[in-house]
């Protein structure tokens, strides 16, 4: 049976020296999705120049992807989105009480693997864009 | 057994749409990346190709479920980090209220990009 008791805030991030690699985890967790969440709010809009015919939304995408900064961003949002998946996959194990006693090892998997795929998609990301 | 350091009940049905969502979200954004990054690249992509991926049945059902579920997931995991910082009372049911709307909104817009775009 757990027990009540008044632990504070969970996300004391002044204690981030104390941090294992499941804090670690959840605040790259956090962080990830606050990124991806701030980008659906914007992605939405961009598409939605759609509604005012195609050439609103040719030029709209067009003039995007001709920024050298934007190329750049959409490596961190692969990135952001890549580690969010990786370690959403880890935390429904978790969920499941599976790996319990290799979660640590199963985050530096996911960090390590999100590596590996943004920069092998780095060449395909920004092709042309400088 | 090690104590739960959590703030929220694991016996809610929010708490199980999260990992429900999630299990989905998994496969689909992995899908949306790599279709629209890698498949066709985001520098291509034109109202034409957006317009006949949109068009199929199947895509369009995918794109619409996606949007409701990454907006359930997003929307209340930013919910679940307030409620972390000890967000209380009012404060909390203002902020469902603001979330609430803020998600009904972009579905409603992403559900009008799809249907204009699959020309319903």
């Amino acid at each position: 049976m757990s027990e009540s008791y008044d632990r504070g805030p969970v996300e004391d991030f002044g204690r981030w020296r104390d941090f294992q690699a499941g804090m670690w985890a959840w605040v790259f967790h956090k962080f990830t999705g606050w990124v991806l969440v701030g980008y659906l709010f914007m992605h939405i809009p961009v598409l939605s120049t759609s509604l005012q015919g195609a050439e609103a939304y040719n030029s709209t995408l067009g003039g995007l992807e001709s920024l050298a900064l934007v190329r750049i961003l959409e490596v961190g949002l692969l990135a952001v989105a890549v580690f969010h998946i990786l370690n959403g996959i880890r935390l429904l194990f978790v969920d499941l009480g599976i790996g319990l006693e290799s979660q640590d090892k199963s985050f530096y998997a996911s960090l390590v693997l999100t590596g590996i795929i943004v920069v092998a998609s780095v060449p395909t990301f920004v092709s042309g864009a400088f | 057994m090690a104590k739960r350091y959590s703030s929220f009940d694991s016996n809610s049905t929010t708490w199980l749409l999260q990992r429900v969502t999630a299990a989905f979200l998994v496969v689909v954004l992995a899908f949306h990346f790599f279709l629209l990054h890698f498949v066709h690249h985001a520098y291509e992509i034109e109202f034409l190709g957006s317009q006949a991926r949109m068009e199929e049945v199947g895509y369009y059902l995918t794109m619409v479920l996606f949007l409701v579920t990454a907006t359930f997931h997003g929307v209340n995991g930013v919910y679940n980090a307030l409620l972390n910082q000890g967000l209380d009372g009012t404060a909390k049911r203002a902020a469902q209220v603001v979330l609430g709307v803020a998600s009904l909104l972009l579905i409603a817009q992403g559900i009008r990009v799809a249907n204009a775009l699959a020309g319903f």
